[in-house]
């Protein structure tokens, strides 16, 4: 009976080795498949170990520990100031890629004839343009801070935008043309079925992989006009201050929003355009 | 019986060179056939081997794109192609991934020269849908359908147009034989619905096409010339192979099969 009992623990110990071997195998296994809890799990033991190896070699240095940039999130969110600084950097940010998204798809379709194609060109090398040096000129084009921030805001996203919505187009396969055709539609029809219709879903999910550009720009503009307060304003002031909790609180803050954003817009995506999901890697 | 009657689709001397010559002096014409008490359509094969500029030609026949030299000619006045004259289903299958199975099918009706009320087109559409198996899928999107299921939608989508011409690029590529006797029993019964229909079927699946056809082009290269032609016409209604839905159970229909395999 005890040899018995022995041998199922055994035998059980074996097993559950096998399977955290294989578990182990799978996870250093191109294309393997984990299930989605297993995936979670994954991401909360990286976020675990990276706090502690920040709280461990943090300590005592210059460097604020997590407990401490914990303490400084806590403390800005319950300062009323707070939101109104949110409220202006997100409106500004909507605002911003709202009118982005707009001009880029305007330029994009008009890319399509030849007349205006040089311009989208010439617009996507315009990435290589840095701000920095066209602030002044800005300043002087532009009435007030609020515009001033926008415009570089927009000029900076604009060409990131066309870049990524011109390669969509690119990317569409002759044979949907070739099926307009047959099907007696004339060029202005193809272009609404095969570019703009069909390629709706695409521009929410270009809006969706710009928005960290445009989310990462916004801090840099509002240094520019702190008038009207934003998170780039708070950050500028607690660096002048070497007040590098908070600093860190308000990256912490940035970042978990901009995380969420993303969510949102890739949820967005699958409810407006259902078919979007059909097309994923299961 | 049945009668050879004026030609519908001539093919004159198409060439096509890209690098080096694709096709050369290809030539053929696509005659009318009446049957006495039935409406019977025109299936043409054009058979060749893999690579050999089929799908240039597909291409040509359908106007969608110019020969250097030649022409393709169709209808009973026998003007030059233009594309949307001639209904076009790609071995792929295209559809907009981003409509429905019933709108997608509604495009096709959009391009009609028939002009129907809307609620005469969602008829049209679900009676199609119905005869072709398809009414349960109307609300799906292609992405959710099989191959062969896609296959349909594609060719009613062309039919539902008003073409009399489709085209058909490997309609049996990778279709398990099952399905194969399907896509046949469907292709016949379209080239029924209308004394008009003319299916013209690209393909280097030689038994299907032959099973399936009244007549059949082989295109192929010449010894001594660069470029596919035209080498054989067969004509499968004169050899009494046309309209046989057995026709595969035929031995010498078999044997015609073993021979076009070493004379493509």
């Amino acid at each position: 009976m005890v040899q018995l009992q022995a041998k199922q623990k055994t035998d059980g110990f074996r097993l559950c080795w096998a399977n955290n071997m294989s578990f182990i195998a799978k996870l250093f296994t191109p294309f393997a498949r984990l299930r989605h809890s297993v995936y979670i799990m994954l991401i909360v033991t990286y976020v675990i170990l990276a706090i502690l190896l920040w709280q461990v070699f943090a300590g005592g240095g210059l460097i604020p520990t997590p407990v401490k940039i914990m303490e400084a999130i806590i403390r800005i969110i319950s300062v009323g100031s707070f939101y109104d600084n949110l409220f202006a950097s997100l409106s500004l940010t909507f605002i911003g890629m709202g009118i982005s998204i707009l001009i880029a798809l305007v330029i994009c379709y008009l890319s399509l004839l030849p007349l205006f194609h040089p311009i989208a060109k010439f617009i996507i090398k315009c990435r290589y343009l840095t701000l920095t040096g066209l602030i002044f000129l800005f300043t002087l084009l532009t009435s007030n801070g609020h515009n001033l921030k926008l415009s570089l805001l927009i000029f900076g996203i604009v060409p990131f935008f066309v870049t990524s919505l011109l390669s969509i187009i690119d990317s569409i396969n002759e044979q949907e043309y070739e099926l307009c055709k047959t099907l007696r539609m004339n060029s202005w029809q193809t272009l609404l079925e095969v570019v703009i219709i069909g390629r709706l879903d695409q521009v929410l999910e270009v809006m969706r992989q710009n928005f960290a550009i445009a989310w990462m720009m916004i801090t840099m503009v509002e240094g520019l006009s702190m008038s009207e307060g934003g998170l780039g304003t708070m950050l500028i002031k607690s660096n002048k201050f070497i007040d590098l909790g908070t600093v860190f609180g308000i990256l912490i803050i940035i970042f978990i929003m901009g995380v969420c954003f993303d969510f949102i817009l890739a949820k967005m995506r699958h409810w407006f355009f259902p078919y979007t999901k059909l097309q994923l890697r299961k | 019986m049945y009668q050879k009657e004026e030609v519908i689709l001539q093919v004159e001397n198409v060439n096509l060179s890209y690098d080096r010559p694709i096709l050369r002096n290809v030539s053929f014409n696509i005659h009318n056939i009446t049957r006495a008490d039935m409406q019977q359509g025109q299936v043409v094969s054009l058979i060749g081997r893999s690579g050999i500029g089929k799908t240039q030609l597909f291409k040509i026949l359908s106007g969608l794109l110019s020969p250097q030299t030649g022409s393709v000619k169709i209808g009973q006045d026998l003007h030059p192609v233009k594309a949307g004259e001639v209904g076009v289903v790609p071995q792929n299958y295209i559809l907009f991934n981003h409509r429905t199975i019933a709108d997608n099918l509604s495009l096709g009706l959009r391009g009609s020269s028939d002009k129907l009320s809307d609620a005469q087109k969602a008829d049209l559409i679900k009676d199609y849908a119905n005869r072709f198996g398809l009414s349960e899928h109307l609300k799906k999107y292609p992405m959710q359908l099989s191959g062969g299921q896609r296959q349909r939608v594609s060719i009613i989508q062309q039919i539902l147009t008003g073409n009399r011409f489709i085209l058909l690029d490997e309609p049996f590529s990778g279709l398990d034989p099952v399905i194969k006797d399907k896509v046949i029993e469907l292709l016949v019964s379209i080239s029924t619905l209308n004394e008009l229909n003319t299916l013209i079927i690209i393909s280097h699946d030689i038994e299907n096409s032959l099973a399936i056809s009244d007549t059949a082009y082989i295109l192929a290269n010449q010894e001594g010339h660069e470029g596919a032609t035209i080498t054989e016409a067969i004509d499968l209604m004169h050899m009494g192979f046309a309209w046989n839905p057995h026709i595969k159970e035929n031995k010498d229909f078999q044997d015609l099969v073993q021979q076009m395999k070493f004379r493509i």
